[in-house]
């Protein structure tokens, strides 16, 4: 699969300090790639290097399989954690000012404004002052701005913050349906949820280190530890019992109707669902037989430990 | 394409600045109201400048005899009263109550006693102040005729011998060329005065705009705005494109003054000439048949006359681009290093120091506008924006002018470069250090 985006190797350090330390990875045509990491990871640093804001000290960075050019930096919608409007200027001016600085012709860009601004539901605000509008039709513009130019690659620096539920549900809907339209997408986010809901991939970093990638799903697949959410109808010991080797139970509770009950359970090493499933359901009957993988924030938090753990490992 | 970014920039930051109520009002406003105070002095001028008919009540007959045809008291040195256009004088021993002369016409009484010849002073009497210029003439005329009846009262000498022996030295300026052909020139003072004046102007707009540069920056910091145009913009351009969109802006407001000055200055000469101004203000005695010749007759509004205005406004124009580059960029590097307006002021108080000292020796050239210091000053880019525009008006060799010219346009353009080099650092910089080392730090590229 051809990339947008790849990084290879990319260093960076600010004085004495290592904010970038190998950093490799990159971003399918059409993927939505998670960027997760603590305050201080890098990721900020990281998404300036690819904007040209840094300049990396080592690495290189290619954008749809060439080498990093000016050029097609511009091509890229950027939406900065720390984002902002001229309170000075009507919305509409400033939205066809940062579109005309993404190379659009001026008709092109009130062209194209528009129809975001129709989609988005925020055309009556086209001649408003930002002092006159409120923080999440800020957002909503700003990310108008963003990808007004239709850009192959979007990078998204925590880009649900200032939204409201629904307005955030919206904007997760606009990122998909780019994403199904081919736009590659770098999210950089603290927002788990967001992550499981858009992304396709995940890159974690850590102390400047890529800690954990890959799919999200085979991430969580690889991250399970053998939980399973299980509804049955039946006798409690006899469930209990037909656990046996293959696992051990962490919970069970009773469902307020029709006498279903709820079981948490954990596999043993080597116990197979499938062998568990067939145990069960020759004691009891099995209604709903459910695989918990874990979150993208347990998972992250594992990642994190785990790195902390090794940097401060035996010496 | 580069450049189409820059002229996107200069065109956001010109438009958003000129298509705006309080930039509309004050560039027109400016030049109506400085015609109007030009229309104002001269036509107060012209006002106060009345056919003025002296009462002299020389009670010790010192300047004056009683004719005996008429029994009337005439000056005894009648050439020591020229005729002039609004002043005539009458002469009495006496004058009556001060409501009985205004009844009869005159407008001033002038009293003295003998003691007169040894304290040089007398009182000047009117309802209506006679104005400058008839003050003037009646001291002048007061003065000879006193002179002349010194003179009676010397035994040694006698009108006519005085009058001999005066010597009275005009000098005619005339500048010095070396091809030896002279031509009428001087009157440094004046033109040292018209200098320091263009040159005050450009010091004004110069800091005025540095200051609207540096606001901008740190509100585009504060907005949170200039990340988004950095992904988009080169920090040095976007640095280029605010210094010359904002520069566009005070070139814009000083060209704007300059037509609208004339304008205005061309409907108010045009009605003046015409009398349709004349005509309606209240006591007022003849009016010149053309404004030039009353502005001449003004000391304020004469100095207008002397400006070689073409040569001065091409001047100002040229030199506040170059100082403007210079002066801006920094104001802008600075904005981008600071947090707020004010701490960044605090921090360009250096920088403007030599434009104030530049300021300051331009005030001084009004009374001494050949000192040297003012060449060495005037091809110093610091200060040569300021000062130079003084040498302009006092005449100066052109090749000069173009060496400093070139001088401050390749300072301005180091000045650009390193002040980007510092704004690319310093505009995404939001920690509370600030300060030159730090600016330092970033022009010799070590930063954040």
């Amino acid at each position: 699969m051809t990339t947008a985006l790849s990084i290879s190797q990319l260093e960076k350090s600010f004085g004495a300090q290592r904010v970038l330390d190998g950093v490799s990875f990159g971003v399918p045509k059409g993927a939505i790639v998670g960027l997760l990491g603590p305050n201080g990871a890098g990721k900020s640093t990281l998404i300036r290097s690819i904007m040209g804001i840094v300049e990396p000290d080592a690495g290189s960075i290619q954008l749809e399989g060439h080498p990093w050019s000016r050029e097609a930096v511009r091509g890229i919608g950027y939406l900065p954690e720390e984002r902002g409007l001229y309170k000075d200027m009507r919305v509409g001016d400033q939205a066809v000012y940062f579109a005309r600085l993404k190379g659009m012709a001026k008709s092109d860009a009130v062209n194209a404004l528009k129809l975001w601004f129709e989609k988005l539901e925020v055309e009556g605000w086209w001649d408003k002052k930002v002092t006159d509008i409120s923080k999440g039709m800020a957002q909503k513009i700003q990310f108008i701005c963003t990808v007004v130019h239709d850009p192959g690659l979007l990078i998204l620096d925590e880009p649900l913050s200032g939204f409201d539920p629904i307005n955030a549900r919206r904007i997760v809907d606009e990122v998909r349906a780019l994403a199904a339209g081919g736009t590659s997408i770098l999210l950089s986010t603290h927002d788990m949820p967001s992550v499981e809901r858009l992304c396709d991939e995940v890159v974690m970093l850590n102390g400047g280190k890529v800690v954990l990638s890959g799919g999200a799903d085979a991430l969580r697949e690889a991250g399970w530890s053998g939980q399973q959410d299980v509804v049955f109808k039946g006798n409690d010991i006899a469930f209990t019992n037909a656990l046996g080797t293959l696992g051990h139970l962490e919970g069970i509770s009773e469902e307020a109707t029709e006498g279903l009950r709820r079981a948490h359970l954990r596999l043993r090493d080597g116990g197979r669902p499938g062998q568990l499933l067939h145990a069960l359901g020759e004691a009891v009957e099995v209604i709903e037989f459910v695989k918990i993988r874990p979150t993208m924030e347990s998972l992250f938090i594992q990642a994190v430990d785990r790195s902390a753990a090794e940097t401060s490992g035996p010496r | 394409m580069r450049g189409g970014l820059i002229g996107a920039v200069i065109a956001r930051e010109w438009r958003t600045r000129v298509v705006k109520r309080s930039f509309l009002i004050g560039t027109l406003l400016m030049p109506f109201l400085a015609v109007g105070i030009l229309a104002g002095t001269v036509l107060l001028t012209q006002a106060t400048d009345t056919s003025n008919v002296v009462l002299v009540e020389d009670a010790p007959g010192l300047i004056s005899r009683i004719d005996p045809g008429s029994g009337q008291a005439v000056p005894r040195c009648p050439g020591c009263f020229p005729e002039r256009e609004k002043l005539s004088y009458r002469f009495t021993r006496e004058a009556p109550a001060d409501s009985v002369w205004l009844e009869e016409g005159v407008t001033v009484l002038v009293e003295y006693d003998a003691a007169v010849l040894q304290n040089q002073a007398g009182y000047l009497v009117y309802d209506k102040s006679p104005g400058m210029t008839a003050k003037r003439n009646i001291e002048r005329d007061l003065s000879k005729a006193m002179e002349h009846a010194r003179v009676l009262g010397s035994t040694e000498l006698d009108w006519q011998a005085y009058q001999r022996l005066k010597f009275d030295l005009k000098l005619i300026d005339r500048d010095a060329n070396d091809d030896g052909a002279r031509v009428d020139g001087g009157g440094e003072e004046i033109r040292g005065t018209i200098g320091f004046l263009f040159s005050a102007v450009l010091f004004l707009v110069l800091a005025v705009y540095g200051g609207v540069i540096l606001r901008s920056v740190v509100e585009e910091k504060s907005n949170r705005v200039v990340e988004v145009l950095i992904a988009a913009v080169r920090p040095e351009e976007l640095l280029l494109g605010k210094v010359i969109g904002m520069g566009a802006v005070a070139l814009t407001q000083l060209m704007a003054w300059t037509v609208l000055s004339t304008l205005a200055f061309s409907v108010f000469q045009f009605a003046f000439d015409s009398g349709a101004l004349g005509a309606s203000i209240p006591g007022q005695g003849e009016v010149p048949t053309d404004l030039l010749t009353a502005m001449a007759e003004n000391e304020l509004t004469a100095i207008l006359l002397d400006i070689n205005w073409t040569l001065m406004v091409i001047s100002t124009i040229g030199f506040f681009v170059g100082g403007y580059l210079l002066y801006g960029s920094i104001y802008a590097a600075v904005g981008g290093s600071v947090q707020s307006e004010q701490e960044g002021q605090g921090m360009v108080m250096p920088i403007i120091m030599p434009l104030m000292f530049a300021y300051i020796i331009g005030s001084g050239a009004m009374a001494n506008p050949e000192m040297g210091a003012l060449t060495w000053l005037s091809w110093f880019p610091l200060t040569s924006p300021v000062i130079m525009l003084v040498r302009v008006a006092v005449g100066v060799a052109w090749w000069e002018v173009v060496l400093s010219w070139v001088l401050l346009m390749l300072s301005a353009r180091l000045v650009l470069g390193l002040a980007g080099r510092a704004y690319r650092y310093g505009v995404l910089h939001t920690g509370k250090s600030t300060g030159w080392t730090l600016l330092l730090q970033w022009i010799r590229g070590h930063g954040k």
